[in-house]
């Protein structure tokens, strides 16, 4: 067998000897060299050859080649030198400073949304969590209170099993025509032992009742007709609690009414609460919408047309049956100049 | 695992540092390709200050183009490419300007080293490198035979018997098809056999 035979025989023993033949081409040629002599000592040739090339000594780049290219480069603008420490520091501070304002700003955002958070809870919560609102509230002496009141010395604990306890105190522009109208009022609803006398001369006017519900009721509805000319209408309800009392300001007859109507002592609680926050809320509001958005899931409300003050007049009832019992109440209303 | 893939670990990190104008991971770069370039470079153009020159060259060419490297070889073939076009296009102009003979070599060959490569290449038990290596004479007779191939062959046996590459590698750095590298490496170790045989 010779070259000639095989034209491409040199290729695959060069291929033999690097190792880049398959496992059938490698089985081939160990054939070959195994069975030809003249293959095997070609193949023998080609691998001394290879040797003699590859056992060339190694020899390394001069020591300034290093220099020489960067000076190449240097020169060519291609190495740019090291980034400076303080240009650095320049540069990182910048980002610190700027994450700092984004954190400012993020702490900012969330600030406001806690605030709105807190506004749409106070006007849309439940029931159950106004009457928190109403253990933690501290208002200012100038805003509508929801506090249980505390130091007032006539404030005397009713037990749970008591009827309504509480005091009416209003002030008006108009105090002499106010007091004139509420002892007409009295006389025409309480029966004489049921009610103290007023006190007149004295800058506030007190009239202490202790009456059953119907006809307390008959008197908050002559009342309500005089309720345009009261500046100021607010109920303290007597609690269970020693020196305690549930505020209710810019109180209104029918929610009088309603809290007396209530047979059990504790709903009477609650539901002045529920008037206390309630109002509270409308008058810190300025559309006063509140009123209606919450009216469907609050105790039904008492429609009052206006009243019309009719002095001379015999007084006008409106609401006869909406306290129709006679359990007794006790209720001490205050008339004070404003 | 051949040399040339063992050093490729890190060369995507040094690309690039290197682009984003890391002057030490440019130098680092360069130390560590350096002497494999010129290596290959001095065993194609057999002049040690050419080489000197040419590696030079390939660097500066290596830096200034590393954006171009889309990596789709290794940066090790890549450089080396660039080293090898160099000193090929360096080769052909120095063969038309008249630059480049070994006539006057010829003539320094003494009697007592007549037939040194033959009994080699026919030697049944292969050739120890050690004993080649410090063998400065031999050597000679080597680089020789080596400059009388063609620069195209001379440049694929260097980079496989000397450099180590593989036939792919090869075929990225001359940019030629696998098959052509089997058939070229093939025709110039038997031309390399036959000039070796034939050196008196």
């Amino acid at each position: 067998m010779s070259q000639n035979e095989f034209p491409d025989i040199d290729e695959l023993l060069n291929g033999f000897i690097d190792g880049e033949l398959d496992q059938r081409q490698q089985t081939e040629v160990q054939r070959l060299i195994k069975h030809d002599k003249h293959i095997a000592e070609r193949l023998q040739e080609l691998r001394n050859c290879r040797r003699l090339v590859s056992s060339l000594p190694y020899t390394e780049a001069p020591q300034e080649l290093l220099g020489d290219i960067k000076a190449s480069l240097e020169e060519r603008k291609l190495l740019v030198q090291p980034v400076p420490v303080r240009q650095y520091r320049r540069e990182h501070e910048g980002a610190r400073h700027l994450l700092f304002r984004k954190l400012t700003t993020a702490a900012a955002m969330i600030g406001l949304v806690a605030v709105l958070a807190v506004v749409i809870y106070t006007i849309v919560a439940p029931q159950a969590s106004i009457d928190k609102l109403v253990a933690v509230f501290q208002p200012k002496e100038s805003e509508p209170a929801v506090v249980i009141a505390a130091a007032d010395t006539t404030v005397k604990p009713v037990s749970a099993g008591m009827e309504f306890s509480g005091r009416l105190e209003l002030k008006t522009g108009t105090s002499s025509e106010v007091v004139a109208f509420i002892n007409k009022a009295i006389e025409s609803n309480i029966p004489a032992d049921q009610r103290s006398t007023a006190v007149p001369g004295r800058p506030r006017e007190s009239f202490a009742l202790t009456c059953s519900r119907q006809n307390l009721g008959l008197l908050l509805a002559d009342l309500d007709t005089i309720w345009d000319r009261i500046d100021s209408a607010t109920l303290f309800v007597d609690t269970d609690q020693p020196k305690g009392q549930i505020v209710i300001d810019a109180v209104a007859p029918e929610q009088i009414i309603e809290i007396a109507k209530q047979d059990d002592f504790q709903t009477q609680q609650k539901s002045a609460k529920y008037f206390a926050a309630l109002n509270n809320i409308e008058q810190t509001l300025p559309g006063k919408e509140v009123l209606t958005a919450v009216d469907e899931k609050g105790p039904q409300l008492i429609t009052i047309p206006k009243p019309v003050l009719t002095s001379g007049e015999e007084t006008i009832k409106k609401l006869p049956t909406q306290l129709e019992d006679s359990r007794i109440v006790h209720l001490t209303i205050t008339v004070a100049e404003r | 695992m051949t040399k040339a893939a063992s050093i490729s670990i890190n060369d995507a990190v040094l690309v690039q540092q290197c682009r984003q104008g890391d002057s030490t991971a440019t130098e680092r770069l360069i130390l560590k390709y350096q002497n494999r370039i010129y290596n290959a470079i001095l065993r194609i153009c057999a002049n040690p200050d050419d080489a000197a020159e040419l590696t030079q060259d390939t660097f500066v060419k290596v830096i200034e183009n590393i954006d171009k490297f889309e990596g789709r070889s290794s940066f090790y073939t890549w450089a080396f490419r660039i080293g090898v076009n160099l000193t090929l296009n360096y080769c052909q102009r120095s063969v038309k300007l008249g630059l480049k003979s070994l006539d006057a070599e010829d003539n320094e060959d003494s009697s007592k080293d007549k037939g040194v490569l033959k009994a080699f290449l026919t030697d049944d038990s292969s050739p120890d490198p050690a004993v080649v290596a410090q063998n400065k004479e031999l050597c000679r007779l080597v680089v020789k035979a080596l400059m009388k191939l063609d620069d195209a062959q001379r440049a694929v046996i260097v980079l496989r018997d000397i450099e180590g590459m593989s036939y792919t590698q090869i075929a990225e750095v001359l940019d030629i098809e696998l098959g052509t590298v089997r058939s070229r490496l093939s025709r110039a170790r038997t031309n390399l056999r036959q000039i070796m045989e034939a050196i008196p």
